[in-house]
């Protein structure tokens, strides 16, 4: 079953096209690399499926409610972490964690439970109660990260989520997404393409604004080899289909 | 309401953890305290000259000076007033510009709550610290009651010092939801702060602009301009056109918020 449905979408900004009708569609469970070249984009993109910018033409549909109709029915569906982790850095992560919790509706019951589970998902048990401010890059996007995580939205739509990340991190935020597939439906933007072919089933390569290539990332590389010649790489593959 | 409550929760915590509330707190009480000493040596002064000529003698304008309410905390709350009018667009400045800025818009937009929700938790949370900011002026009451004697009983009227107050923190409700609205609009606090100023200046005083015009411009104006409504509550007169005008204009510019938010969506 498809849990992201896009059509068509387009985002204008006066005479300058960001997103040039979009169309695609994810199943759920399934883990989508969403690539492209600086500025091709891939935020506009993911802000327009979170509800947070209005497309200029065309539509999204999570979990079959559309985006722009029943804006509510879809946020409670969404875990989203923005390019710059929405923090609010006067605030303990503890104290950050339990208002964004709450606003996504998690029961006074439940709050702690649920803040111990996102703390050690996204490791960020050791600095629940110190003021975000003085918290490294690393650890202020595992914060982004935990947040997205509240409530365990059934799609989680993340924004270079491995950002600031050390080599360690990222070898543990890999295992994280992995163990979301099946359950979650995700949906990362990023431009480093070693980590796709580690984490995602699937690549959506998109080029100022269009689509260039949706597929698996295996038959997307196949796709761009030339008849009888050397396998290429992912990376190879990505270079041609945003080169011309 | 639940939502709304814990926006206005994350606005107090932040308010107490910044320097923000603290410096303009202080520098309300610090500026009130100051005209207040002044006051009260007039006021002193006043009694020992009234005491020596007698009040029968004495010029009718200086009757203010026969008790301490007219005498001194009326004329405190006039000062206030202008206070207020700085210190409340100051709080609530970063309302959304801070937001827009910090990219923490972003968040709020994202997660479920409805646009009214967040414009009214976040109004809830201006006008907390803002009640909170004015509230420190009531001291100056406070100590005159402690400290203060009358011929008749109590050294203050209360009544007439509480309606004064509650003149403030409506004056104060009224400049934290014009400067919220005008805060949804940009990204710059400083803008929001000293628009909401001006503006609020300009709603105070407008009545004397007005006195050049031609009526019915005149009339109207003046009723629109605050300061009159404000000196009848001063005086200790509830009068159920100025409680209407401040309700109502607070009603229509966190509307008028609501809308703006709501647009983001569409544009």
């Amino acid at each position: 079953m498809a849990m992201i449905e896009v059509h068509n979408l387009t985002k204008r900004y006066r005479d300058r096209v960001a997103v040039d009708s979009l169309t695609f569609a994810v199943n759920e469970g399934e883990i989508l690399g969403f690539l492209g070249p600086n500025g091709a984009g891939k935020s506009t993109t993911m802000r327009m499926l979170t509800g947070f910018l209005p497309p200029s033409d065309g539509s999204a549909k999570i979990a079959g409610f559309d985006v722009f109709d029943s804006p509510l029915e879809v946020k409670r569906r969404i875990g989203y972490l923005p390019e710059a982790p929405p923090l609010y850095v006067e605030m303990t992560v503890r104290g950050y964690l339990k208002f964004v919790a709450q606003l996504k509706g998690v029961p006074r019951k439940q709050m702690k439970e649920e803040l111990d589970r996102v703390a050690r998902t996204a490791a960020v048990t050791d600095v629940m109660d110190r003021v975000i401010q003085n918290l490294s890059k690393g650890y202020r996007q595992r914060v982004g990260l935990a947040q997205a995580l509240l409530a365990s939205p059934p799609v989680l739509i993340m924004d270079e989520p491995q950002e600031g990340l050390d080599p360690q991190q990222r070898i543990e935020f890999r295992e994280l997404i992995k163990g979301l597939a099946g359950k979650h439906t995700v949906i990362l933007s990023t431009h480093v393409l070693s980590e796709v072919t580690k984490t995602c089933q699937k690549a959506l390569i998109i080029k100022q604004g269009k689509m260039v290539a949706y597929d698996d990332i295996g038959k997307l590389a196949a796709s761009q080899q030339v008849d009888g010649g050397e396998p290429i790489s992912l990376e190879e593959a990505f270079i041609k289909l945003t080169a011309a | 309401m639940r939502n709304a409550l814990a926006i206005a929760r994350k606005e107090l915590s932040i308010y107490f953890t910044t320097p923000l509330a603290y410096g303009v707190t202080t520098v309300v009480v610090l500026f009130s305290a100051f005209l207040f000493m002044g006051l009260l040596q007039t006021f002193v002064q006043m009694q020992e000259i009234a005491r020596a000529y007698t009040w029968a003698r004495m010029p009718p304008d200086y009757n203010m000076y026969k008790n301490l309410t007219d005498g001194v905390i009326i004329p405190l709350w006039g000062i206030v007033i202008i206070l207020t009018v700085f210190a409340a667009p100051l709080l609530s400045m970063g309302l959304f510009a801070k937001e827009k800025r910090e990219h923490t818009l972003e968040l709020l937009m994202t997660t479920p709550i409805r646009p009214w929700e967040l414009v009214i938790g976040k109004y809830l949370g201006g006008l907390g610290v803002t009640s909170i900011t004015l509230g420190s002026t009531f001291l100056f009451p406070v100590i005159l009651a402690a400290f203060g004697s009358s011929e008749s009983g109590q050294a203050l009227e209360w009544q007439t010092v509480a309606l004064g107050f509650l003149g403030l923190v409506l004056l104060g409700a009224l400049a934290v939801a014009f400067t919220m609205l005008i805060s949804s609009f940009t990204q710059t606090q400083l803008l929001a702060a000293f628009i909401g100023i001006v503006g609020m200046l300009v709603w105070l005083l407008v009545r004397g602009v007005a006195q050049m015009a031609e009526e019915p411009l005149r009339s109207i104006v003046g009723q629109v301009s605050l300061d009159g409504h404000l000196q009848s509550m001063m005086r200790g007169v509830v009068e159920l056109k100025g409680l209407v005008l401040f309700i109502s204009s607070i009603a229509f510019l966190l509307f008028l918020t609501h809308r703006k938010i709501e647009s983001e969506r569409w544009a």
